[in-house]
């Protein structure tokens, strides 16, 4: 496997300008969505089949009274523990030597166990295609050698690409920066690979607890609970099939057949 | 409910192929127990119980493709084995388990046509194998549902126990419901059926309380959400007064009522019952937790 690629998503340089939003929809060439409103300059609330970069706008009450304006261009975490992965029953999705994940449009039969497995609501499914859609990190892009054209488009680097090993580097130093200039919550998510889901090779700072931006705290693996799911099946069906053969084996209730 | 999640928004049909592919499996298992006990006594009850199996199990596969994305690609589920998905295992196991129904209702039909005498033993082999792929087939939705990043479903841990239950309830209820219609007149198979039916209600009545439970003590706020749909908001009348108090805990009442005084007539109305309430526990479950 090549070296892991990552993006970093350092969500204190974010300006909002929403040209990563732009550029992956025509890279990508994601059709025309109507905008709705939101309350806020978000559009849209969640990510969509033709959404696969989406700039959160988050609003957050300071104790001095003001407000905190919270941007975060958020995107598919390309999981290291991929729960979309795990679930898909056809094998469309898939992973990328560089680590990526990815869903194959031509075996995806459209059966939306990757849209409720994912623990951060990424992946949608597309009505026209009937197929699951979400960010591929720009395959074709990577593939060849040039950065997805999120990373490419920003002009404050609030997205950076690269080496993932490299990215965390500079990542933990820029928060070590921010701390000293007073931002005390400032704090990266995911770029840990023996945190949660193994990593994100989409990480991101975050200026505020993650709850704030709508971030599971500590999301979880869902295939984690087959397991114990499993067992507690096992048990009921003992009971069921135990209580069965007693059933028909005690004596005496009923008429004679 | 889920904030940022996403749902696969799976429509009321999948519900409706929950049931069926749990009511097949439980039936089969339980046929397959009365012909373990005595195959020449229970007769009946192992004849309704694959023939019913094999029925119900019958649009099974149509509901799940007709449901798919791209329908044509239905095969793509079996084309890889992928043991970290449910759904992967519940497309394997939906594929042996139907060959399993249907070499049973075969045997059994060779034996009512008097094309052969007593089939009892090929019948045991194919009644255990395919009785542990039933269980499976019973089961493995809840164990999908709780693998998923769905609040009410991934906090909760007994939804493949209870799913299992339902399926053996529904399964033991729909096979009196046949036999009464059948006979009319209390046989010893419907009384065992009944004795099997309340078992199967008791020990989902227990899942039951597990998943409210493991839901309750993950402290999760959308998943709190999500289970105040059931037992306080808009679903709680059909909770409450369908799948518990009418679905639970009256045909176990009615049940012991029937240990004393067996009546076909008691059966027939407990097994609808508890159809009806087994039908309920899964919808409900699966509308609160795709909100
Ligand atoms: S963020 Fe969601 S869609 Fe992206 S890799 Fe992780 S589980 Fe899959
Ligand atoms: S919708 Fe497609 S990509 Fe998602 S799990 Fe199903 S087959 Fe896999």
């Amino acid at each position: 496997m090549a070296r892991t690629l990552a993006m970093f998503t350092d969500t204190s340089l974010c300006i909002g300008c929403r040209a990563c939003q732009v550029a992956c929809k025509q890279w990508n060439e994601l059709g025309l969505e109507l905008p709705e409103w939101t309350g806020t300059y978000q559009n849209h609330t969640h990510f969509t089949d033709k959404t696969f970069r989406l700039v959160r706008f988050i609003e957050e009450p300071k104790p001095s009274g003001d407000l905190a304006w919270l941007l975060m261009s958020d995107v598919c975490k390309h999981c290291a523990d991929a729960g979309c992965l795990n679930a898909c029953p056809t094998g469309a999705i898939y992973r990328t030597q560089f680590g990526t994940v990815n869903i194959n449009q031509d075996v995806c039969n459209g059966c939306r166990y990757c849209v409720s497995a994912c623990p951060f609501g990424v992946v949608s499914f597309n009505e026209n295609t009937g197929t699951a859609k979400k960010c591929t990190f720009c395959n074709d892009r990577i593939h060849n050698g040039l950065g997805p054209a999120c990373a490419k488009a920003c002009p404050t680097e609030s997205i950076q690409f690269g080496f993932r090993d490299e990215l965390v580097g500079r990542a933990q130093k820029r928060v070590e920066t921010l701390k000293a200039m007073g931002f005390k919550d400032a704090q990266l998510y995911g770029a840990d690979s023996s945190g949660f889901l193994g990593g994100l090779n989409a990480f991101f700072l975050l200026l505020s607890k993650p709850s704030t931006y709508g971030l599971p705290e500590n999301p979880k693996l869902p295939q984690k609970n087959i397991f114990v799911d499993s067992l507690l099946s096992i048990g009921s069906a003992l009971l069921v099939g135990i209580g069965a053969l007693v059933a028909f084996r005690q004596r005496g209730t009923g008429g004679e057949a | 409910m889920g904030g940022l999640l996403q749902s696969a928004h799976w429509p009321f049909l999948i519900d409706v192929y929950f049931f069926l592919g749990g009511l097949a499996g439980g039936a089969f298992v339980i046929a397959t127990a009365a012909l373990i006990v005595d195959s020449v006594r229970y007769r009946d009850v192992s004849r309704v119980g694959y023939y019913l199996a094999l029925v119900a199990l019958v649009p099974c596969p149509v509901i799940l493709i007709v449901d798919l994305g791209v329908p044509v690609r239905f095969m793509n589920m079996v084309m890889t084995f992928n043991p970290r998905s449910p759904m992967s295992m519940g497309a394997w196991a939906l594929l042996g388990f139907s060959a399993a129904a249907f070499l049973a209702a075969l045997l059994t039909l060779l034996e009512d046509l008097g094309k052969a005498r007593n089939l009892s033993r090929p019948k045991t082999v194919i009644g255990v194998v395919g009785g542990f792929l039933g269980f499976f087939l019973a089961a493995y939705p809840g164990v999908l549902l709780g693998a998923t990043a769905r609040p009410l479903w991934i906090n909760a841990h007994t939804l493949g126990a209870l799913f299992l239950a339902v399926g053996a309830s529904s399964g033991a209820a729909a096979m009196a419901l046949v036999l009464a219609a059948l006979s009319r007149r209390s046989g010893d198979g419907i009384a065992r059926l009944a004795t099997t039916t309340v078992l199967a209600v008791v020990i989902q009545l227990v899942a039951m309380i597990g998943f409210v439970w493991s839901v309750r003590a993950s402290g999760s706020a959308p998943a709190l959400n999500a289970l105040a749909l059931i037992t306080s908001g808009p679903y709680s009348m059909l909770f409450w007064g369908g799948a518990i108090v009418a679905g639970s805990v009256l045909p176990i009442l009615l049940g012991l009522v029937g240990l004393m005084r067996p009546s076909v007539g008691l059966t027939a109305v407990t097994s609808v019952l508890v159809l009806v309430g087994g039908f309920l526990v899964k919808t409900l479950i699966m509308a609160a937790g795709q909100v």
